[in-house]
């Protein structure tokens, strides 16, 4: 009894040791955040933290102008694994269903998220390309919310408010903001209980099985018959997965936005030019061009602002 | 140029063309230098006026030109500007409506076209669309990202328009697929798919 009383207080003299020790560290790295900056970026760590962590289950809206759709979604956790579940409730009948994701598998735009969050050495990348800020929030199909205000820094990406639920950091609420704050798209929890999802049927046409691209491994999608570049990038993004070089798609993130570029042959030639379409925040930007004397078509879709799918579309090289 | 042609310009630019009329000028405007270079500069002087980055229209222009022009325009741009901006707005919005409606067959070229003018040319600015883009590889300096819609190339801007679109429906889904492990929003982007395929 008595031994079992002193390991435990030793026990707690290191763990009381060691945090101090982190307190001291993070307060030292984090310096080039501001305070503001830091505890947004550690919401938003918390919020990345939360896919692996919380098991849900809810009703979300989906609104890009008029269009508003309403759907189911769930998450559970099962043996270091989670399955996520999302049923169209209004238009198309259709799932899309995450099998047997290891919870310790973390893609690149959820790294960049979680760097922020660190307590050793908070990575404070994102905040050179958006500004922050922590405020109350709404209170969300009955919960709590943190509101996160994100301001981007350049004209290259949209600003975002985040509303998190204050217990577990889920995101209740994101609205994509464009020029003067004009609301392009929004999702928001209108309905959420925590804990294991129940079962519950719904009558769907089409069940897509989400796809997995590995972050490091090539996937073996279609190729062209050359290898191509992409010569500028907006800062801070980086690939979502090693597509090879001649891969006909590459997605870039910066942990907020994503984007990815198609490349086609063409069989004949184009007359060149541009051409755009938008959705709520998706741009699609396709440019008919001539590349090392091949016709291609570029086209950039992504939830980013039309200049910068221009800019990225101008920079697609052929590797010779 | 003929006087004619140069009239034709202007009716062009003021969204006043026939239908006719307007075939036949967007067809000499892929052939005539001389007629390319004075679209450009109405446009360009339109530009100005109007209060927009000159580096918005994508100039195949001499620096000297452009420096010349701006220099003669800029000064009384900022009192012209004010008072009449919505008015100079919609002009240019006029003028870019005035397209030619072509089918996405018709973006389709018998001819191959001079690989020289053709190919993308970071060095100065001017890329594969020619005049429309005047920004190369080289990072952003006027933006239009978060302003208004980039101007694109008049003759093939509804066919191209269209392609965007039926790209983006196409592209979607694999677009969805990278962006539900790489956003915050979990599977939330296949909300983004039109249609969801198996």
């Amino acid at each position: 009894m008595g031994i079992t009383a002193r390991s435990l207080l030793q026990t707690l003299v290191v763990n009381v040791a060691i945090a101090a020790c982190l307190f001291s560290s993070s307060l030292a790295l984090a310096a080039s955040c501001t305070e503001a900056d830091a505890e947004a970026l550690g919401w938003l760590a918390k919020m990345s933290r939360s896919y692996r962590e919380v098991a849900y289950q809810g009703v979300v809206t989906f609104q890009r102008g008029d269009d508003l759709q309403v759907m189911q979604i769930a998450r559970s956790m099962e043996d270091g694994r989670s399955r996520e579940l999302l049923t169209r409730l209004t238009g198309q009948g259709a799932s899309v269903v995450r099998m047997d994701h290891p919870l310790n598998c973390t893609h690149p735009g959820q790294h960049l998220l979680l760097l922020g969050g660190l307590e050793q050495a908070p990575d404070c990348a994102l905040a050179k390309y958006y500004r922050f800020q922590v405020g109350d929030g709404d209170r969300i199909a009955g919960r709590q919310g943190v509101r996160v205000q994100i301001q981007p820094r350049d004209v290259y990406r949209y600003g975002y408010i985040l509303e998190l639920d204050r217990e577990t950091g889920l995101l209740l609420r994101i609205s994509t903001l464009g020029r003067g704050d004009q609301v392009l798209e929004r999702f928001q929890f209108a309905d959420l209980h925590l804990g294991e999802p129940r079962a519950q049927q719904r009558e769907v046409q089409t069940v897509h099985p989400a796809r997995h691209p590995h972050p490091d491994v090539p996937d073996s999608g279609p190729a062209l018959s050359a290898p191509w570049q992409v010569s500028w990038l907006p800062g801070g993004f980086t690939p979502t997965d090693s597509a090879a070089a001649s891969s006909v798609r590459r997605t870039y993130t910066d942990g907020l936005a994503v984007f990815s570029i198609f490349l086609e042959q063409l069989s004949r030639e184009l007359q060149p030019g541009e051409g755009v379409a938008r959705e709520g925040s998706t741009t699609s930007y396709t440019r008919g061009m001539r590349l090392s004397g091949q016709a291609v078509l570029v086209t950039v879709v992504g939830e980013v602002p039309v200049n910068t799918a221009r800019m990225v579309a101008d920079s697609v090289r052929m590797v010779r | 140029m003929t006087e004619q042609l140069r009239e034709s310009l202007s009716a062009l630019m003021d969204d006043e063309t026939n239908e006719l009329e307007l075939q036949r000028l967007l067809g000499r405007l892929g052939e005539d230098d001389e007629l390319r270079q004075t679209w450009i500069r109405y446009n360009l002087a339109r530009s100005v006026i109007s209060g927009q980055p000159v580096g918005r229209l994508n100039m195949d222009i001499s620096q000297r030109v452009s420096a010349a022009l701006a220099a003669d325009i800029e000064p009384a741009v900022g009192m012209w500007q004010r008072l009449s901006r919505p008015i100079a707005s919609l002009a240019v919005a006029a003028s870019v409506t005035a397209v030619v409606v072509f089918g996405g067959q018709q973006l389709y070229q018998a001819g191959v076209p001079d690989a020289g003018s053709a190919a993308p040319v970071a060095a100065s600015g001017v890329s594969a669309v020619g005049f429309v883009n005047s920004l190369g590889a080289v990072p952003l300096r006027a933006s239009y990202g978060n302003q208004a819609m980039p101007e694109l190339e008049p003759a093939a801007r509804t066919a191209y328009r269209e392609l965007a679109r039926q790209r983006m429906y196409l592209y979607m889904q694999e677009h969805a697929e990278h962006a539900a492990l790489n956003s915050p929003q979990g599977l939330i982007p296949f909300a983004r798919v039109p249609n969801i395929e198996e």
